[in-house]
């Protein structure tokens, strides 16, 4: 392992690192990136073993504070109601992400000059199209063409299996006259590009051992190291370092597996630690030019996070749904609540997506990201004999509008395993969400009865589910204004010229939809707009 | 390892938490082993044999013969076990579910495969076109939903 300068260094091996690597990658600059995790070889995923569900209480928890393994960084969470969740290693959160695949939608790059809130983005829609195709290319995206919630575009797999349970609430949207469609998935539907098609073991939080989804571990991380860019495992980077007298960035300081602190020096510095990771280290990153943390002249790095509030609606029919076979979030996507209706008492919208149900003990322990066991005794009987198996439900996924309280800071008393400070939430969700959560409830309810339930099972109170920090955004935003957002329309700082960040971060607001197809065809954006200013990149 | 009489109170709390089912087709959490994992749980949370023997206590100081008392008698001890003791009920339920779900056997009685899930899967058939289009129809047909 040499240190010798490089020139472009990525932090971070996830969706975004990966995506952006790919994306330079005909440049022949020598490209590095750290990971603090290792590589995870598809036989470690728990889902062979026979107590697979047991690996969600433990290693494989999506909760870093539960799981706490070396490369894991732990996170203060006691002050918000939503605990981020993530993966640490080779592949990032997609190893165990749930390959739910929405785009984002023109109108979500405009929510201050549509609706007068929060700001637009600096890209839009159309400047990303081709980005998406792209990223869905690399990817391997099933789903069907076709969809009049979006401007055209056709992924190039068909659908996954929506089975009974799709088919039973597709029924009840189309009762009501509601808009539906089978889920955009990065899981393949048919063998492909050497991959194997999804065999619907319903797991996919534990890792993918069938190759089918698509985390960059099986997608962009084999193409990169056939293209040669260097992968440095379990280095974890705890500070970026800056020239005081040009302001711009070296390199970097890392911890190496050999457990020394290494010195990486580079041209151009690339963070893709996820919304939480990112802001930690530039807040871990102070020096005489920043006493504020890294890129933070606007004081905004940490501000502003957004997570996607969720709850769920379920219902009891009366012919088994078979919820556990087919991947875990992904069947039908109702979208007809997303855009602003004047007529509601909140702006913006959310979308009702039918994931399937999940194991019986992950059922019994609450279900997945909830952790509120179900009763014991007689109450357990009926609630596994006479609803588990006869269930379907919807999850009202409802955008998250910035608010600079929201944040990520640092808590000194806290550190991981190389002694490096831990991030710190502070979150709760806003009045316009609560009334957003409240009418995707009784909506909900509606298409359920519609979809022929017997009974609903609703939790009709305000709280959201808690381990369900899934997507991390906004805590560097994009902008025009150096005051008002910490990176520019292609993900520059604007306090330090070689400094990028391409995760979502830098995301403005956030959609009411899972956001790594948003996040990566920005990472591929942004790295194409490196490559045509490269001649006065630092200008 | 609980041994000997302590280990019949367990199994019976175990049967009260996870009641067998009344035509004896599903087993309760006792008569399925659930105290065999009990001990070997430390991943899951710290010291399981703690909330464990504080339970087993906590049970036998508020019934003498706890295998003497009647279904509903035994269910209101533990509710009143579970007032005083909160913390260690709650850890001991949790860890019955994981103790009792995670044994292959035990899925196929709730219609989930006795197989660790990969690399097997489940068969499951992929919608014909003709399907998806006639059950998309009345969407389509509705035209565009979005703001440009
Ligand atoms: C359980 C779960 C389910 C999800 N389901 C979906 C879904 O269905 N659809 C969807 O769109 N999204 C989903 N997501 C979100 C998705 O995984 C993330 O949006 C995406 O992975 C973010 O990409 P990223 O590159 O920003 O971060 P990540 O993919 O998390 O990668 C960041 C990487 O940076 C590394 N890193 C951080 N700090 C340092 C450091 N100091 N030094 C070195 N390395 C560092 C981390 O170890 C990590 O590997 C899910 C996430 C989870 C956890
Ligand atoms: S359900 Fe499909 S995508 Fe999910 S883990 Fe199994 S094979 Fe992979």
């Amino acid at each position: 392992m040499s240190n010798d300068p490089v020139d472009v260094l990525i932090i971070g091996a996830g969706a975004s690192g990966a995506a952006f690597a790919w994306s330079i990658i005909d440049t022949r600059m020598r490209i590095l990136c750290l990971e603090q995790g290792p590589r995870i070889a598809d036989k470690e995923f728990p889902s062979r073993r026979d107590d697979y569900e047991l690996a969600r209480y433990a290693e494989f928890s999506c909760d870093p504070n539960v799981r706490r393994l070396k490369q894991d960084y732990p996170i203060n969470s006691s002050d918000s109601c939503i605990a981020p969740v993530n993966w640490n290693g080779v592949g990032g959160s997609t190893i165990n992400f749930l390959g739910h695949w929405v785009r984002m939608k023109p109108s979500d790059f405009k929510a201050r000059s549509l609706d007068g809130v929060a700001d637009d983005w600096p890209v839009d829609y159309p400047t990303l199209e081709p980005f998406y195709e792209l990223n869905d290319r690399n990817t391997g995206v099933s789903g069907l063409g076709g969809n009049p919630a979006y401007p055209p575009y056709c992924p190039e797999l068909p659908p996954i299996p929506i089975g009974k349970l799709g088919q039973t609430l597709a029924n009840g949207f189309n009762k009501l006259g509601w808009h539906w469609w089978p889920s955009d998935v990065a899981i393949l539907s048919q063998d492909h590009d050497g991959r194997q098609k999804c065999v619907n073991a319903g797991t996919c939080d534990l890792g993918c051992a069938a190759g089918a989804k698509g985390g960059t571990n099986f997608t962009y991380w084999p193409m990169l190291e056939n293209a040669r860019v260097e992968l440095r495992t379990e280095c974890r980077v705890r500070e970026i370092l800056v020239d005081q007298s040009t302001g711009f960035a070296t390199g970097v300081l890392y911890h190496g597996p050999d457990g020394q602190v290494h010195e990486q020096k580079a041209e151009l510095v690339v963070l893709a630690c996820n919304g939480i990771g990112t802001p930690r280290l530039l807040l871990n990153s102070t020096s005489r030019l920043f006493p504020d943390g890294l890129a933070n002249r606007s004081g905004k790095v940490g501000k502003f996070l957004m997570f996607h509030p969720l709850t769920g609606v379920a219902g009891v029919f009366d012919e088994p749904m078979r919820g556990h076979e087919g991947p875990m979030a992904c069947a039908i996507l109702s979208q007809e609540f997303y855009e602003t209706d004047p007529s509601n008492d909140f702006v913006r919208g959310y979308g009702l997506h039918s994931g399937r149900s999940t194991t019986p003990m992950t059922y019994a322990l609450g279900g997945y990201g909830i952790d509120d066991p179900i009763p014991w005794g007689e109450a357990h009987r009926e609630v596994m004999d006479g609803q588990y198996p006869y269930l379907a439900g919807l999850t009202v996924v409802t955008e998250d509008l910035p608010e600079e309280r929201n944040c990520v800071t640092l808590d000194t008393g806290l550190t991981d395993s190389d002694g490096i400070p831990a991030p710190k939430v502070a979150y709760r969700i806003s009045e316009n969400t609560r009334k957003m959560l409240k009418h995707g409830e009784e909506r909900s309810k509606e298409a359920l009865l519609a979809a022929g339930a017997k009974t609903i099972l609703a939790k009709n109170g305000d709280s959201v589910w808690r381990r369900a920090g899934w997507h991390q955004m906004g805590t560097c935003r994009m902008g025009k204004d150096p005051e008002t957002s910490v990176v520019d329309g292609w993900g520059r700082s604007h306090d330090v010229k070689n400094l990028f960040i391409v995760d979502g971060s830098i995301f403005v607001t956030s959609g009411a939809v899972n956001p790594t197809s948003t996040i990566q065809a920005l990472a591929l954006y942004i790295g194409e707009c490196i490559k045509s200013n490269i001649g006065n990149l630092f200008d | 390892m609980v041994t000997g009489e302590k280990r019949q109170l367990l199994d019976l709390i175990l049967d009260e938490l996870v009641p067998p089912s009344a035509d004896g087709r599903i087993p309760g959490a006792g008569e399925a082993g659930v105290a065999e994992f009990l001990p070997s749980s430390e991943s899951y949370v710290p010291k399981p044999l703690d909330a464990v023997n504080s339970v087993l206590s906590s049970v036998s100081a508020k019934s003498a013969d706890f295998s003497a008392l009647d279904r509903t008698e035994r269910v209101s001890v533990l509710k009143a076990v579970e007032a005083d003791k909160p913390e260690s009920f709650e850890t001991l339920v949790r860890l019955t579910y994981m103790g009792y779900y995670s044994q292959p056997g035990i899925r196929p009685l709730f219609g989930v495969g006795a197989h660790p899930v990969h690399p097997e899967g489940y068969a499951v058939e992929r919608e014909s076109d003709e399907l998806l289009a006639e059950l998309t129809k009345s969407v389509r047909s509705r035209g565009s939903n979005y703001r440009a």
